[in-house]
């Protein structure tokens, strides 16, 4: 088991390092920021003075060696638009996005759950037809259009929730509701489909011949098997929840780390852009390491697999 | 799936056992999530303290010493004529900015979204009206010697900060020191403008300049808003900006990064009976359709930076009153004849007045924006000095094949643009557009439309292709920035074009103190680049706002700039 630990949190230190390389690479092949930055009135010798104060004006390796050695301290010196150090911005949003993210999982788990099991028991019948429509449906529509029509029917035509912002607890439903609905129909799709699967397995059979009740097997049997890929979807999807809000973010005028994202790049703040892309690599791969403990300790055919 | 064949007993043990484990598990990844985020979120400033003698009743503007800059109309008219007087400042007004101020010290911000959430927490020493006057403010008169290198301020008495402080020549000296150090302000060239600010008495202050700046008065109220010293020395600039304070209609209440920006009513305001709100919130909303819901539901009261069918969207909606205005920004094809445009066709004045009488400019506007736009006449902009001197080229594609036949190009000719990605409203759309009209005179235009920040890092170098399209806004109520900006060659970073003539004009206009003379000079500029046209002329965009009903005296100028001290908001 530590073994199998050790090897992971290898990897994932491997990856974030790789991270790091590739967020410094991808921002500078688009070209100069001091010029961006700099008013566009400013004059030529200005500009060449910001460029050098920023250090922009260094040789590439220079830049990246100085890069990588404060950026694995936390330092990802001051955002070029608030002036201010660039990772406390992008801590100060956490809070934000992990409400939406936790919210909009919330959601799916209860609504995907319940109604893949439904449909898994019985397939064919008109809850799981409904539920392969929805999980169908989640999965096609594109979420910053489905955020603009609740918006327009639950905001505007019936002013039920509020059209953007974290004021009230429940400012958090529209947007957590879109981000969680194509979580929920994986969810409800593989529920489903484990279910159907497992149902017809021998074990069920012999506990069925054995002449246990319907509802024993089903939450004795049947859902505890139905878990275990559940799980491992799940640390994936909160991954993806976490940082794949930037539209939903955005569009609902979240105050999160996706729409910092999207404002970041616009004003090509480069600390800024870089503390979040590094940032979020380490949530993920923090979480994914976790969900790699835990499927190892649910399931031992991970632990002791060579 | 393994098989579960066990003993009932070994089964509870099994399911007790991995219900420890996944408790255990959703333990750690609930700290390794809270471990990264604070409490708190919200900045706010140390409580007011209110000064102990009373503020003097605010007399009437003495009139200043010098006539006020006759700069044209500039104010979009007020969204209604005031309600009946009220006593003290009423209810809530809730404006929606397109983005997240950077700062509100003003020496540091660089958008407008900041511009115009800072600015309401200042004041300058002079200010510009909405009808684009220079009127008194912080100083109540000022004096200019015979050569116009030396202003005498005389500053207003018995004003006091949101702090507490007195305001007094102090102020002013600090407020241009911080203004032209590079370390804490990002404009420092707002500032040195002036080669010395210097305290004459505790309420006179002198600026001299070299030479004449006709340009300086207006620099100052766009950029010297006055802050007090004793708290700037010790909390500096990253402390100010977290807790800023001015002599303005509103004060600092908090600012929760990433959702709004609160202000309250200045109970001690010097100007008396203003604010009219009594608080004041900045809502940051990107996506402009989330804008349109949010006026819609009431849930702020002014919204700007809508598209025209956005506009148009909300004309029937009941409670919501629209408006829209010509933007002082100038769109243009710009002409290279430094570096890429060298040789090319293009160096022909000819070749040039016909690519400006081939382009149709009112189809443009009306397949892309509704018809809302107005063709540029030149580089000055509506409302600007010296405006209106010029016809805007006709739409004129015989004239133009005419032009290129004397030029020598009767079987026309191939040439490379550039358009910025993103970076403006459908000017993808506009270079295409432009892009098939020169096509229809024979000309081969190969397109590039490229990233925004890679186009402006080469437009930057003087690297982008001998046509390039891009827009200029200006603040100031003259167009002598975005003139010498896009005009003078090597000196300014985004300029491609150099003419021995323009600089010369350029140079009059920057020391003509007299706005006459100005003017007329602004007019001859006009005439010689009708002529002799850098650009393709474009057009000036309109700028899409909607309002609550229960907003009253809105006024946005055609700049963007707004103040909303007078705007009054119907009380809860």
């Amino acid at each position: 088991m530590l073994r199998y630990f050790l090897n992971k949190l290898a990897l994932s230190i491997l990856l974030l390092l790789g991270v790091l390389a590739l967020v410094f690479l991808m921002l500078r092949v688009t070209g100069d920021p001091a010029a961006l930055m700099m008013p566009r009135e400013a004059s030529p010798q200005e500009i060449e003075a910001f460029r050098e104060k920023m250090g922009f004006n260094r040789p590439l390796g220079v830049q990246f060696v100085d890069f990588m050695s404060k950026a694995v301290v936390g330092n990802f010196g001051n955002s070029l638009h608030y002036n201010t150090p660039a990772l406390p911005l992008v801590v100060q949003r956490l809070p934000a996005t992990v409400e939406l993210a936790a919210v909009g999982l919330l959601m799916a788990l209860f609504i995907g759950v319940p109604l893949g099991l439904v449909g898994g028991f019985n397939p064919g019948s008109l809850i799981d037809s409904f539920g392969r429509l929805l999980g169908l449906l989640g999965q096609c529509i594109p979420n910053f259009w489905l955020a603009l029509i609740l918006i327009l029917i639950f905001a505007v035509r019936y002013g039920w929730f509020p059209a953007f912002g974290r004021d009230e607890p429940k400012s958090v439903i529209l947007p957590a509701f879109v981000l969680g609905l194509a979580v929920m129909s994986q969810i409800l799709r593989m529920t489903r489909s484990t279910v159907l699967e497992v149902r017809s397995e021998d074990y069920i059979r012999t506990a069925r011949s054995k002449g246990l009740n319907s509802r024993t097997i089903y939450f004795k049997h049947v859902l505890r098997n139905v878990s275990i890929p559940l799980v491992s979807l799940i640390g994936v999807q909160f991954c993806y929840m976490l940082s794949g809000s930037v539209y939903i973010e955005t569009i609902f005028a979240w105050p999160g780390m996706g729409r910092l994202l999207q404002e970041s790049i616009g004003w090509r703040d480069f600390p800024l852009v870089q503390a979040l892309a590094v940032f979020t690599s380490v949530v993920v791969i923090t979480l994914n390491l976790a969900t790699d403990l835990a499927y190892a300790l649910l399931d031992p055919r991970i632990r002791y697999g060579k | 799936m393994y098989i579960n064949i066990m003993n009932p007993n070994r089964r509870g043990e099994m399911i007790m056992k991995h219900v420890y484990k996944i408790s255990l598990i959703l333990i750690v990844l609930v700290m390794v999530l809270s471990a990264c985020g604070p409490a708190a979120t919200s900045t706010t400033v140390p409580p007011t303290e209110i000064p102990a003698s009373p503020v003097p009743p605010t007399t009437a503007p003495t009139a200043a010493v010098q006539p006020p800059t006759a700069v044209p109309p500039t104010a979009v008219p007020p969204t209604e004529v005031p309600p009946t007087e009220v006593s003290g400042p009423q209810g809530t007004l809730r404006v929606a900015l397109s983005g997240e101020p950077a700062s509100l010290y003003i020496p540091n911000t660089p958008d407008m979204n900041s511009d115009t959430a800072a600015s309401q927490l200042y004041d300058p020493l002079v200010q510009l009206d909405d009808q684009g006057n220079i009127q008194p403010s912080l100083a109540e008169s000022w004096d200019i010697s015979a050569d116009g290198t030396e202003y005498t301020f005389h500053l207003r008495k018995g004003v006091t900060f949101h702090n507490g402080d007195p305001f007094t020549a102090d102020d002013v000296v600090a407020t241009w020191e911080y203004g032209k150090n590079p370390d804490t302000s990002k404009w420092p060239d707002r500032f040195e403008i002036a080669k010395t600010v210097e305290k004459i008495d505790d309420f006179t202050v002198k600026v001299t300049t070299d030479g004449p700046k006709p340009l300086l008065l207006i620099t100052m109220w766009d950029f010297w808003s006055i802050i007090p010293k004793a708290y700037m020395d010790k909390v500096g600039v990253a402390g100010f900006e977290q807790a800023p304070v001015g002599t303005g209609p509103f004060e600092f209440v908090e600012w929760v990064k990433g959702d709004h920006i609160t202000y309250k009513a200045n109970p001690n305001y010097w100007q008396s009976g203003l604010p009219k709100a009594e608080t004041l919130t900045f809502r940051f909303i990107p996506d402009s359709a989330t804008r349109v819901a949010a006026i819609q539901t009431d849930e702020v009261d002014i919204v700007t930076r809508l598209t025209a069918e956005e506009s148009q969207s909300l004309k029937d909606v009941s409670g919501v009153k629209t408006l829209e205005y010509p933007l002082t920004r100038e769109y243009y094809i710009a002409f290279n004849n430094l570096t890429t445009g060298i040789g090319q066709p293009t160096m022909d004045a000819k070749v040039r007045q016909a690519m400006n009488y081939a382009v149709d400019i009112d189809g443009i506007l009306k397949a892309l924006f509704l018809g809302y736009g107005k063709r540029s006449t030149g580089f000055v902009a509506t409302g600007e000095l010296g405006y209106g001197n010029v016809q805007p080229f006709a739409y004129d594609p015989e004239k133009a094949k005419q032009l290129l036949k004397e030029a020598g190009y009767e079987n026309g000719f191939t040439i490379d643009m550039a358009c910025p990605a993103g970076a403006y409203s459908s000017f993808e759309e506009v270079c295409q557009a432009i892009v098939g009209n020169l096509g229809e005179v024979g000309i081969t235009v190969n397109l590039n439309i490229m990233e925004s920040g890679q186009y402006w890092d080469l437009e930057a170098k003087k690297q982008l292709p001998p046509l390039f399209g891009d827009a200029w806004a200006d603040t100031s109520g003259e167009a002598y920035n975005r003139l010498y900006g896009a005009l003078g060659g090597n000196n300014a970073a985004y300029s491609s074009w150099s003419d021995p003539k323009i600089d010369e004009l350029l140079k009059s206009i920057s020391e003509e103190v007299d706005t006459a003379k100005r003017k007329a000079l602004y007019e001859e500029l006009q005439v010689y680049m009708q002529v002799n046209p850098p650009f393709i002329y474009l057009y000036e965009p309109y700028t899409f706002e909607a309002t609550r009903d229960t907003v009253q005296n809105y006024s946005p100028r055609h700049s963007e700039f707004v103040y909303f001290t007078n705007t009054t908001v119907a009380a809860p």
